[in-house]
């Protein structure tokens, strides 16, 4: 009978020691060296590995100095059962079940605190240690209920898999256990408290990750829970917690009592809200989509556990009974949608495509892309714009455009684990905590456990604030100044005039920066304008230096807003906004894939209707497919391949895990489609990898990139952007000039730091499907009873659905 | 209740039956304050730190660890503030000697924390009381707005460059915060946790910076280490536990009380026969816990006869330790069963929950010990609950567990009887 | 990686919690200042202020809790973990004499026991009871310190020390 465990469990701890050996050089370059941004452009720095010997059960090993005994035994396959144990966690050794035996240490010492020293002997097998970790379960078992069978975590609860692993455990507790009813802590979250080892990882990652600390440890002793004040969680409902805890303690209370963890076909894939691109496992039963989780026995990507509400509680959409069921064609204008079969809209669409060409020209179609949808899809739109079609007026519907930016890209993009093991983070406007939460996770970890200095440039007290060395209140809109000072240092004192900051802010910003031992990573939002993009993608020539590393980091809003820019798709000659104005004239019909945002069709409500001609392809009818001639059912990410890519230019596989819906098809296939009604053959033979090596063969800066080279999510693969030589910035800086020169300086800075969720908990499109969210968007309203689902007990108002929380209600 | 020296002149008691002996004014008509004075004018911070060791003055907290050395490890060239921490927290069960420090000689605490601080280059400094010991919170704090009207606290103490602060802090019920790193993480608005070790607090304490946290007593001796010196307050005691130690008695003794014995008093019979009166109403003795509860309990038969020395040493040798100094002292009328349940009962209560050996174990021993005395003891309950203190001794994350188990561990081995009873029941 | 317990900064500004928060006299106020300016972190004063909040309002209840957020800039869990750890702070009501028995070992066998029903039978209450008037409340606590003067109890914050059923009698007799 040996204590030894063969299962694998935590993957990040080896990831861990890979990361000491490599924090600068980013770790993909191990595995596939040539599709990595280093090399020449800048100095890859490794940090000092001194090596130390340390002996475990009598076979020697060569470890990195600073490296934790938990981890190197784990790397050296020696099984460490832990429950608290957590990387990149503060420390918490409470459970006390990673007890070795080191020589010449009195005690049994957890190996979860210790840090190898040269020398050191170590015994992680024997009777004595077997005892002990025996007895940490007894004691954890003993107070724990064993009805496993009604418990959602069965099958995949780490308690439940020690116990199973070790097997003859006698019970000898045969004692009262101590009671605690089942309950409810918000609509996403059902707690079972009596199933908790107070492990605390859950209190850990909603402090650390999430910067929010809503739940944490009350009462003392045997009488310890997991809770908050007054029993109802009030935070992003992130559901973080739920993926760490290792037991049915927290549990997802949207999948409650719905299917057993063996039951579901696992799916990795690319999470399709936002830029970060969390990797997922999908969870599907029956081409039914049941639940998503980043759990490290499904993934290993690199968000590693962590998932926002959107990724984790976002998908009800996918199976929603509201989705589109077959074609639909609208044969007279303020007809009604009359569902077709596919070859008939095909049909239909073409020749109405066709007849708009042939009468106004090809330039009279436009032609949309998504930011929201797959890089293949994208694709094939740009093909069929340019190639079928033969027009420029080619978009994609997204919030801004990140093309000023790439075009003068000097430095290359920091990837998620740069951000964390960066030493200064410079944040100039966003809200990354709401629209890019990992990126937000990172930056307080960094922060946090890594001492980073953060220096946020934003007209709001953004939450991210309270771990900011530095923060530069600047007044509404004048985001640009500051880049324009920093573009050069002699702007300064007129910046800041415009900015109602003190000049001497920036010089300390800008000192800070040069000062930096390390990576400096810049990240910027959406209220740049294109000449400020161009001098943030060149400054890292003005702040590179050969103890710094200048990292650039955009904080685009969709899941692939930057795969659509290299799809070309933001190449054409017309914005989303202009084509909708030129609906009419010198825009005749337009081919959508996705829907217009709110922001594109807010005062232009009339522009569809002047359309002659509107083809969209959608999920569910939208304000846009209200004027749509002929709806197309599109397939969701779950049921596709193909690729996303990230605001690291991380290229990440989206993998099919349910059948298409209905009649749905992937848009590249409709796309592909068309093209063949119309004469063109893609030869793309219904293959998404097919499309794929198109792109790379065509997209330099995915060359050579293949669907076998993107396999393993926990090392991703970058897009090789190309780095321009530095530029000369004058005329940029003289139209930023302008701009900045026509800001007022009056403009009243906010002094309210934003709701947690005001922009999570934003219904749009696809969380409109998600009852829960309602709740949230409505202010969350604490239930008349904590033991029974809220959503039995709350109906949430029709109206509430409409009206999105705004910012600092 | 009787309060004062047996066997040796009153160092730490001296002054507690004048009258107003709470007042600045009765402590330096006794000397008070004139190691302090002799402090700043003559010695350097490693003279003190040089005469502590000397003194062998050892922790009276209850772990007993080398003061001067403690105070040794604070780093030097530390940019961080540094902090005197005096732990009040008295909680102990049987444990009751600072409590009558603090109520009758504030002074000589204040003191003995102005020269920690000299020595250790601290300016801000706490008292850390337990939240039940609220009127000697003001005690001190009338003795602290004395102190620094007199120029004898804030900046420029008795008109030298020196300065240095003390304040107040309560605690809220938690015996666990009497742990120093407990303690500290209480002191800074935390739950009451201990923290990991290492960082040691002199190195890594409160506030993440440079920490000494001593006992009352422990500092209460200061000032008369530096006027004796070190190796005259030594001579006091033995050669490993300088000078005087403050014992708390309670129990069935006919004079409970607080007494103060030198080091290497000889011997424990004597002391609770004759020094502390005897048995109460002519019983035998039966059991004594010689250091407060986290100690193995002491059978009478070691100890009579026995020639048990007062010392570390000699406790431990006679199969129990100092710890506290909290002797409780059990006739034969005490069930040591029920005793050992009480006292478990105690642990349960206080076991902040942080690690499973402790926060389980406890609940489950308390468990254990209510079946049996409900009357549903097994032959096997000795056995299983040896095994289950085995299995917290030397795993928990602080020193609490293996406190919570070595009562039981010792009342199982040594009064047997008492445990037969409750698990086989004569048919 | 951290190996100390990560130090919580006060927010930036506090948070805006919702529902009533409860308000002090200048000199509760004044008092509050005192507290703090004695600590470099503001959290730290946390017990002292709750003890205040609780001797101001009888227990921590929701607008003192809401009080201690928003004046030590913390979240609400904050005050929430730190309450239910310590015993003697008060998260629901109790009686306007909180008799405090100890029963630790020193004391039980000086007689705790017996005073304990005989405080017990006289109010008509078990040990963790109010009565109903909301007068008395009875604990059972852990060794309060004055374990040569057993048995004994604390009333509020008051020592009363070698206890008698006699004794207990007058004590009674006194606060009515
Ligand atoms: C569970 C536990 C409770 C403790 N309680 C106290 C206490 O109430 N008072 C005290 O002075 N030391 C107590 N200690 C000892 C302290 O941890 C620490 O050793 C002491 O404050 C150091 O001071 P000293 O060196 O002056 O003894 C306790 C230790 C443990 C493990
Ligand atoms: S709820 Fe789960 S994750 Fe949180 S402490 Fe309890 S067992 Fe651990
Ligand atoms: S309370 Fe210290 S080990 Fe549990």
């Amino acid at each position: 009978m040996s204590a030894s465990v063969s299962r694998p469990r935590r993957f990040s701890s080896q990831f861990l020691i890979t990361a000491l050996f490599t924090v600068y050089g980013s770790q993909f370059t191990v595995h596939s060296s040539q599709f990595t941004v280093s090399g020449s452009q800048f100095t890859v720095f490794k940090m000092a590995t001194e090596v130390i010997k340390v002996k475990i059960n009598s076979k020697e090993f060569e470890v990195p100095k600073g490296a934790r005994l938990i981890d190197v035994c784990r790397d050296k396959a020696f099984d460490i059962p832990s429950f608290c144990y957590y990387s990149d966690l503060a420390l918490q050794a409470s459970c006390r079940m990673c007890l070795v035996r080191i020589e010449k240490m009195p005690k049994l010492q957890t190996s979860c605190t210790i840090i190898c020293t040269d020398g050191m002997i170590v015994t992680t097998q024997s009777e004595e240690i077997e005892k002990a970790q025996r007895s940490m379960l007894e004691f954890l078992l003993a107070n724990h209920p064993l009805d496993c069978p009604v418990c959602d975590r069965g099958g995949e609860c780490e308690l439940q898999e020690l116990t199973f692993d070790w097997g003859g455990l006698e019970e000898r507790f045969i004692e009262k256990k101590n009671y605690q009813p089942e309950r409810y802590l918000s609509p996403m979250v059902a707690n079972d408290p009596q199933r908790c080892i107070l492990c605390k990882r859950c209190t850990r990652v909603c402090d650390e990750w999430m910067g929010e600390d809503a739940i944490e440890a009350g009462g003392r002793g045997a009488n310890t829970v997991i809770g908050t004040y007054g029993g109802w969680l009030d935070c992003s409902q992130c559901g973080n917690c739920i993926e760490v805890c290792p037991t049915g303690t927290l549990l997802d209370g949207t999948y409650r009592h719905q299917a057993r963890p063996w039951e579901l076909a696992q799916t990795i894939s690319t999470c399709s809200y936002c830029s970060d691109g969390c990797e997922m496992s999908l969870g599907s039963r029956a081409g039914e989509l049941m639940r998503i989780v980043a759990r490290d026995r499904y993934v290993n990507g690199h968000n590693g556990e962590f998932l926002c509400i959107k990724g984790r509680f976002g998908h009800p959409f996918v199976n929603h009974e509201d989705r589109l069921r077959t074609p639909l064609i609208r044969y007279k204008k303020g007809g009604k949608l009359i569902p077709a079969t596919w070859d008939e809209a095909v049909r239909h669409v073409a020749e109405k495509l066709k007849a708009v060409t042939d009468v106004h020209g090809a330039e009279a179609l436009g032609v949309v892309g998504s930011p929201r949808i797959t890089n293949e899809a994208n694709y094939a739109l740009h093909k069929f714009a340019t190639e079928v079609v033969g027009t420029n007026n080619y978009a994609a519907t997204d919030a801004f455009s990140l093309k000023p930016f790439f075009d003068n890209l000097g430095a290359p993009l920091a990837t998620h684990r740069d951000i964390r093991y960066a030493k200064t983070i410079l944040l100039i406007g966003g809200e990354p905590e709401e629209l890019q939460p990992l990126t937000a996770k990172q930056i307080r970890q960094a922060v946090r456990n890594g001492a980073a200095k953060l220096i946020v440039v934003n007209s709001v007290p953004i939450r991210l604030v309270e771990h900011a060395a530095r923060f530069i209140h600047i007044r509404p809109g004048t985001e640009s100044a500051a880049i324009w000072a920093l573009g050069n240092s002699a702007n300064e004192a007129t910046a800041a005039q415009k900015m109602g900051i003190e000049a001497s802010e920036l010089s300390a910003l800008r000192q800070t920066v040069s000062e930096t031992e390390g990576d400096v990573i810049i990240m910027f939002g959406g209220e740049l304008n294109a000449a400020a993009q161009v001098i943030v993608a060149q400054l890292a020539n003005t702040f590179r230096a050969d103890a710094r590393r200048v990292l650039l980091h955009p904080l685009p809003i969709y899941n692939n807003s930057v795969g659509v820019h290299d799809m070309g798709m933001m190449n054409g000659a017309m914005s989303v906004a202009g084509m909708l104005d030129g609906a009419g004239s010198s825009i005749r019909a337009l081919y959508v894939a996705g829907s217009f945002l709110p922001e594109h069709l807010r005062g232009r409500e009339e522009a569809l209707a002047k359309l002659d001609f509107l083809v969209v392809q959608e999920l569910f009818e939208t304000d846009t497919t209200a004027f749509a001639d002929v709806v197309l059912p599109a397939a969701s990410f779950a049921e596709v391949d193909g690729t996303f890519t990230n605001n690291d230019g991380l290229v990440q596989r989206v993998r099919q895990s349910i059948p298409p819906v209905n009649q749905a098809k992937p848009d590249w296939m409709i796309t592909a489609a068309l093209a063949a009604e119309l004469g063109t053959d893609f030869g793309f033979e219904m293959s998404a990898s097919a499309v794929f090596r198109e792109i790379a063969d065509r997209v330099p800066a995915y060359s050579g990139l293949r669907y076998p080279v993107l396999k393993d999510e926990s090392n991703p693969v970058q897009a090789r952007y190309n780095i321009v030589e530095p530029l000369d910035l004058s005329s940029a800086l003289k139209e930023l000039q302008q701009t900045v020169a026509a800001l007022l300086d009056t403009g009243e800075k906010t002094d309210v730091t934003p709701k947690v969720g005001h922009e999570l908990f934003k219904i749009g499109t696809l969380t409109d499907k998600v009852s829960q969210f309602h709740l949230l968007a409505a202010g969350n309203p604490r239930p008349d009873t904590v033991r029974v689902s809220p959503l039995y007990q709350i109906t949430v108002d029709a109206k509430l659905q409409a009206e999105p929380a705004v910012a600092g209600d | 209740m009787f309060i004062g020296a047996i066997g040796c002149e009153p160092l730490q008691l001296a002054r507690v039956h004048l009258e107003n002996s709470r007042s600045l004014d009765v402590y330096r008509k006794h000397g008070g304050y004139e190691a302090i004075k002799k402090v700043l004018d003559s010695m350097s911070p490693d003279d003190v730190i040089g005469e502590l060791k000397k003194s062998a003055l050892r922790g009276r907290g209850g772990a007993g660890f080398p003061t001067g050395m403690k105070w040794s490890f604070v780093p030097k060239d530390s940019p961080k503030p540094k902090y005197v921490v005096c732990n009040a927290d008295e909680s102990e069960p049987g444990t009751f000697k600072d409590r009558y420090l603090m109520e009758r000689d504030p002074h000589m605490l204040i003191e003995g924390m102005l020269i920690a601080a000299y020595a250790l280059g601290a300016k801000t400094n706490y008292i850390y009381t337990r939240g039940e010991y609220r009127y000697l919170i003001d005690i001190m704090d009338v003795a602290l707005a004395e102190a620094r009207a007199a120029g004898l606290l804030g900046d420029k103490i008795l008109g030298t460059d020196f300065g240095a602060e003390i304040y107040t802090h309560t605690g809220a019920g938690a015996y666990i915060c009497g742990e120093e790193t407990a303690l500290l993480s209480s002191l800074e608005g935390m739950r009451g946790h201990p923290r990991m070790k290492p960082p040691f607090p002199a190195v890594s304490g409160l506030y993440s910076a440079p920490t000494v946290v001593n006992n009352v007593e422990t500092l209460t001796a200061v000032p008369d280490i530096i006027k004796l010196g070190g190796a005259a307050y030594q001579k006091l005691g033995t050669e490993k536990s300088g000078g005087t130690k403050v014992w708390s008695v309670s129990g069935h003794v006919n004079r409970p009380g607080v007494y103060e014995l030198p080091m290497g008093y000889d011997d424990m019979e004597k002391f609770i026969m004759e020094d502390c009166g005897g048995m109460r109403d002519g019983k035998q003795l039966k059991a004594v816990i010689p250091g407060g509860s986290s100690v193995y309990i002491m059978r009478a038969d070691q100890i009579i006869g026995k020639d048990v020395r007062m010392d570390y040493e000699g406790i431990v040798a006679a199969g129990s330790s100092v710890g506290s100094g909290g002797f409780i002292v059990m006739d034969e009328t005490v069930d040591v069963f029920e005793s050992t349940k009480n006292l478990t009962e105690f642990y349960k209560h206080e076991s902040c929950g942080w690690c499973t050996p402790c926060r389980e174990g406890t609940d489950w021993l308390v468990k254990v010990f209510k079946r049996i005395a409900a009357g549903h003891g097994r032959p096997e309950d000795a056995q299983l609950m040896l095994d289950l203190c085995d299995n917290i001794e030397g795993k928990s994350f602080c020193p609490l567990g293996d406190a919570a188990a070595w009562p039981i561990q010792s009342a199982i081995k040594r009064f047997p009887e008492d445990f037969r009873k409750h698990l086989i029941r004569e048919q | 990686m951290s190996t100390q317990p990560i130090q919580i900064q006060p927010l930036s500004q506090p948070v805006d919690i919702g529902g009533e928060v409860a308000s002090f006299s200048p000199e509760v106020e004044a008092e509050i200042d005192a507290h703090l300016a004695k600590y470099p972190v503001m959290r730290s004063a946390i017990l002292p202020l709750m003890f205040i909040v609780q001797r101001e309002r009888g227990y921590l209840d929701a607008p003192g809790v809401a009080y201690l957020a928003q004046r030590l800039r913390l979240r609400i869990t904050d005050i929430w973990e730190v309450a239910t750890f310590y015993s003697m702070i008060y998260t629901q009501p109790v009686g306007k004499y909180h008799i405090q028995i100890c029963r630790t070992l020193s004391c039980k066998i000086m007689g705790e026991p017996g005073i304990t029903d005989h405080v017990c039978n006289k109010l008509g209450i078990k040990p963790g009871e109010t009565t109903p008037d909301g007068k008395f409340t009875v604990s059972l606590v852990e060794c309060l310190g004055s374990c040569g003067t057993a048995p004994m109890f604390q009333i509020g914050f008051d020592y009363h020390e070698n206890l008698t059923t006699e004794k207990v009698d007058q004590i009674f007799d006194s606060l009515k």
